[in-house]
């Protein structure tokens, strides 16, 4: 294993080298992609997340040129491709299902975007399929490879012709976890030693929170949010991105009133205080509460003055070896974890416990 | 017995079928044309077939028919499935029903239909000669080129088919990922679209040719005795001049040559496949 390579310099922030502005999709009049905007700097890895159906492969299809676009503009180093067919694009694309040439060895795959091209090639193929450590099976048909094996072989053939950008649409999703595990690795350090632009569809959580730079948080066909790992999980933007992202408590109340720099909330649970967000939900206003279940203790005596503590029932102790989850017994649609590092074994179901957490680790939501 | 030998059973009805009333006959005739005067065994028949070179222009031309034929269907063919492949819904439905349906149109009533719009006073002439294209009505019944238009009409469906039932199983995503990797249309019809769907082209090429070599009625209703093709012949040698070993003789030819074009292609499928399912 190569050792890991820095991130790169920037995240973010720096020229954008894709850049798509207000892009709509419509199949058979129905909105799929809706005035999106997405962007990502050179060099970055960026991740798509999203649940089945929100319009990821679309876009990835839109900025690949496999499909055009009913509106908006995309532009890849800092020149607008919107009318510009797939072949001339230079946007690799890793798909989800492979799409290997199965009438070609592997060897004859990798060469074919440069045969395409006419580009000379060389030693290159045989550098691409080293490079992703399958330079032993140069002569095998693509049939008689592994689905972890035909990854890489995805991966070496998008990767030879030196694209502009690199689209990745699930290429782990076929993959059992140890072997994504690795894949993810290599691919992550791979790409960041060439400085490869790179989008990565996923619906799988941990592996955006692994590999990217940046998460987009899609929801049927828009950007909930966009941001790095980090301040996904600690600040999500919207309860869908809390939802999507990582698990949490969350309980459903009514602002009751400001409190300083806090507003206090009414729940079933008894009065949480939350931070004071830039503009304060009105009294009586429905609201949601977020708390990354790490950040929910049990409680053992006083009660310090940041802190929010509820009374609860468990209903289930889970222990998942590393660490324990707490369910409390919530109404309709709340969610009340709290999950404890290595396992707990002094808590049972029914027990009567205080959950606390710091009011600055409290999430606000207006309904 | 595996499950896989047992499953190979279920084929002995059908076999059974065809060893009765397709191979015994055939062999039968086989043995009738390896036969001299005095019952010996002897390939005099064939000596003498091939020297006549009215029998060589009718193979030639039989030949030369079926090929021709072939490769007319499979550029109709090719395009027609291409887009039945591409095509949904009532588009797709629209297509598959004017492929087949002129199936059950006997060929009878097609030749028929034919000679009215082909011969001289026949709807084409009046339509070039009123346009004043040509001045007298060009001959187009009771030709070869007429020939080769009518049997790749009745033929094409055979040709669709097979094309079709390979290019449905082509995943669009291939041609799409060749189009990622920067190939333009020409070089992913002739690098991806094309080599997939070979195997296709091949048994539908296999069965217009086959069709076609041994074709009867067609021929002896668009061109009659004029231009006559090997069946022609056969029908002759057993109807006409009771000559059994003629007949047999020919029969046999025309054999090899469906061996010949069933193993070709067989051997063509197995090389463009290069063993893939
Ligand atoms: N060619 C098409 N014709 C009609 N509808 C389509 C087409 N392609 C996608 N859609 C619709 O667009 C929506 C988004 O599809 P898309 O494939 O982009 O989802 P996704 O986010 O990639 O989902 P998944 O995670 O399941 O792959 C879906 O509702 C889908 O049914
Ligand atoms: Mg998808």
């Amino acid at each position: 294993m190569q050792p890991a390579a820095a991130p790169p310099a920037q995240v973010g922030g720096g020229a954008r080298h894709l850049d798509v502005a207000a892009v709509s999709k419509s199949y058979r009049g129905q909105k799929v992609i809706d005035r999106l905007d997405f962007e990502a700097s050179r060099g970055e890895l960026v991740s798509l997340l999203g649940p089945s159906g929100c319009g990821k492969t679309t876009l990835l299809r839109l900025i690949a040129g496999l499909v055009s676009a009913d509106g908006g503009d995309i532009a890849i180093g800092g020149r607008s491709v919107t009318r510009t067919p797939a072949h001339r694009r230079n946007v690799s694309v890793v798909f989800q299902n492979y799409a290997l040439f199965p009438h070609l060895n592997v060897r004859d795959n990798v060469a074919f975007g440069l045969r395409a091209r006419g580009r000379e090639i060389g030693a290159r193929v045989d550098d691409a399929l080293a490079l992703v450590r399958m330079g032993a099976f140069a002569d095998r048909a693509v049939a008689a490879l592994s689905g972890g094996q035909q990854q890489r072989v995805a991966v070496a053939r998008a990767l030879v012709v030196e694209p502009d950008l690199l689209l990745l649409d699930e290429p782990f999703s076929a993959l059992d976890r140890k072997l994504r595990e690795t894949m993810q690795v290599e691919l992550k350090t791979l790409l960041w030693a060439r400085a490869i632009t790179a989008v990565f569809v996923t619906h799988d959580q941990d592996e955006a929170l692994a590999v990217s730079s940046r998460i987009a948080v899609m929801n049927a066909g828009r950007i909930e949010q966009y941001a790095a790992p980090g301040a996904l999980y600690d600040r999500p933007a919207t309860p869908f991105a809390l939802d999507f992202v990582g698990l949490s408590t969350r309980i459903a109340g009514r602002a009751r009133r400001r409190d300083g720099e806090a507003v206090e909330i009414e729940t079933p649970y008894g009065i949480v205080r939350a931070p004071r967000p830039g503009t304060a939900p009105a009294e009586g206003a429905p609201v949601l509460i977020g708390v990354r279940p790490e950040r929910i203790a049990l409680a053992d005596a006083e009660a310090a003055p940041d802190e929010n503590r509820i009374a609860v029932r468990l209903a289930d102790v889970m222990a998942l070896g590393s660490r324990t989850h707490l369910h409390g017994a919530a109404e309709a649609d709340d969610r009340l974890l709290c999950e404890l590092p290595g396992m707990a074994q002094t808590v049972a179901p029914g027990a009567e416990v205080t959950l606390r957490w710091r009011v600055a680790d409290t999430l606000l939501y207006p309904l | 017995m595996n499950a896989e030998n047992r499953i190979a059973l279920l084929a002995a009805p059908g076999l059974l079928y065809l060893a009765a009333l397709y191979a015994l006959p055939l062999a039968l005739l086989l043995t009738e044309s390896l036969r001299d005067a005095e019952g010996a065994l002897s390939l005099a028949a064939y000596v003498e077939f091939f020297a006549d070179p009215f029998n060589r222009g009718v193979l030639w031309r039989t030949l030369r028919v079926a090929a021709l034929t072939t490769l007319l269907a499979l550029a109709l063919a090719y395009p027609t499935a291409l887009a039945l492949s591409r095509a949904r819904g009532w588009a797709q439905t629209a297509i598959l029903v004017a492929m087949v349906l002129p199936l059950s149109v006997g060929v009878i009533v097609k030749a028929f239909a034919w000679s009215i719009l082909f011969r001289a006073n026949g709807a084409i002439n009046g339509a070039l000669m009123g346009l004043g294209v040509i001045d007298a009505p060009i001959r187009m019944l009771f030709t070869e080129t007429a020939l080769i238009i009518g049997a790749a009409n009745v033929f094409l469906p055979f040709m669709v088919l097979p094309i079709y039932a390979v290019m449905r199983q082509l995943s669009p995503a291939l041609p799409e990922a060749a189009a990622t990797l920067g190939a333009g249309p020409f070089f992913r019809f002739f690098r991806v679209t094309l080599p997939l769907t070979l195997p296709g082209v091949i048994a539908g090429a296999a069965f217009t040719f086959s069709l076609s070599v041994s074709m009867y009625v067609i021929p002896s209703l668009i061109v009659g005795e004029r231009q006559q093709t090997l069946s022609m012949l056969i029908a002759r040698s057993f109807l006409f001049l009771r000559d059994e070993q003629l007949g047999a003789t020919i029969s046999a030819i025309l054999l090899l040559i469906a061996i010949a074009v069933v193993l070709g292609s067989s051997w063509l499928a197995a090389r463009v496949t290069g063993g893939r399912p």
